[in-house]
């Protein structure tokens, strides 16, 4: 099987991803692509989101995610490719394609390799609001007290 | 006595103050020996303990393992990835 993956501070280019996945004997290439959004459900709002990362851990972590998808689906390409820094909303932050002959696995790879980057992978986010920031799943940061 | 670097990330080199710091461990210690004298220089970190991860030399770790002088110890808050 033939893998791929990186960490990169700029735009990904899921396009040449993409491009790279298509072979003869495979009949199903599935791409997803994590994108930053935007909560409008609040006065104030987020501006960006910035990721950090452990390297090289993070880096081991997803050629790990790469081998585990080898080891249980007949996946002929897989790439993960994050993103770091500053993202802006709409930009894409992860891409991930799996090519397989049969779209099944394709799917489910795929699946599999965004939950993985969420539980295993040592990168982190703070949303960047107007008023401060916050990092993501820990809850702390520079951000005002919503009033009761 | 001998030194281990310790890496912060995320909301927890926020809590700290800091990204790096070095820590003697004497020898046979173990990542739960290492914590309270994180915490003594970084109160900050106290509140935080429960949710915190950690990796010895690139590798997830478990509060009963070991460290020993040059390894490279790091503090993991949740991972929010993706």
């Amino acid at each position: 099987m033939d893998s791929y993956s990186d960490i990169t501070e700029g735009p990904i280019e899921a396009g040449a991803l993409i491009a790279q996945a298509l072979r003869s004997d495979c009949g199903a290439i599935s791409t997803f692509i994590g994108t930053t959004r935007i909560d409008e459900s609040t006065e104030a709002r987020v501006e960006y989101l910035e990721y950090e990362a452990y390297r090289p851990m993070a880096d081991e972590k997803l050629e790990e995610i790469s081998s585990e998808i080898k080891g249980r689906w007949d996946a002929r390409y897989v790439a993960i490719v994050h993103r770091l820094g500053r993202v802006d909303p709409g930009e894409a932050s992860v891409v991930i394609v799996v090519a397989s002959p049969r779209r099944g696995p394709a799917f489910e790879a795929s699946r599999y390799a965004i939950e993985r980057i969420k539980e295993v992978v040592p990168i982190w986010k703070r949303e960047i609001w107007s008023d401060g920031y916050i990092w993501v799943g820990s809850q702390v940061g520079t951000r005002p007290k919503t009033p009761d | 006595m001998s030194e281990a670097k310790v890496l912060l990330f995320g909301a927890a080199a926020d809590r700290a103050g800091t990204r790096e710091t070095v820590v003697n461990v004497e020898s046979g210690a173990t990542l739960a020996d290492l914590w309270p004298l994180l915490v003594e220089r970084h109160p900050g970190l106290a509140p935080m303990r429960d949710t915190l991860a950690f990796a010895v030399n690139s590798q997830y770790a478990r509060m009963e393992d070991s460290i020993s002088g040059g390894d490279e110890v790091a503090v993991l808050p949740p991972v929010s990835g993706g």
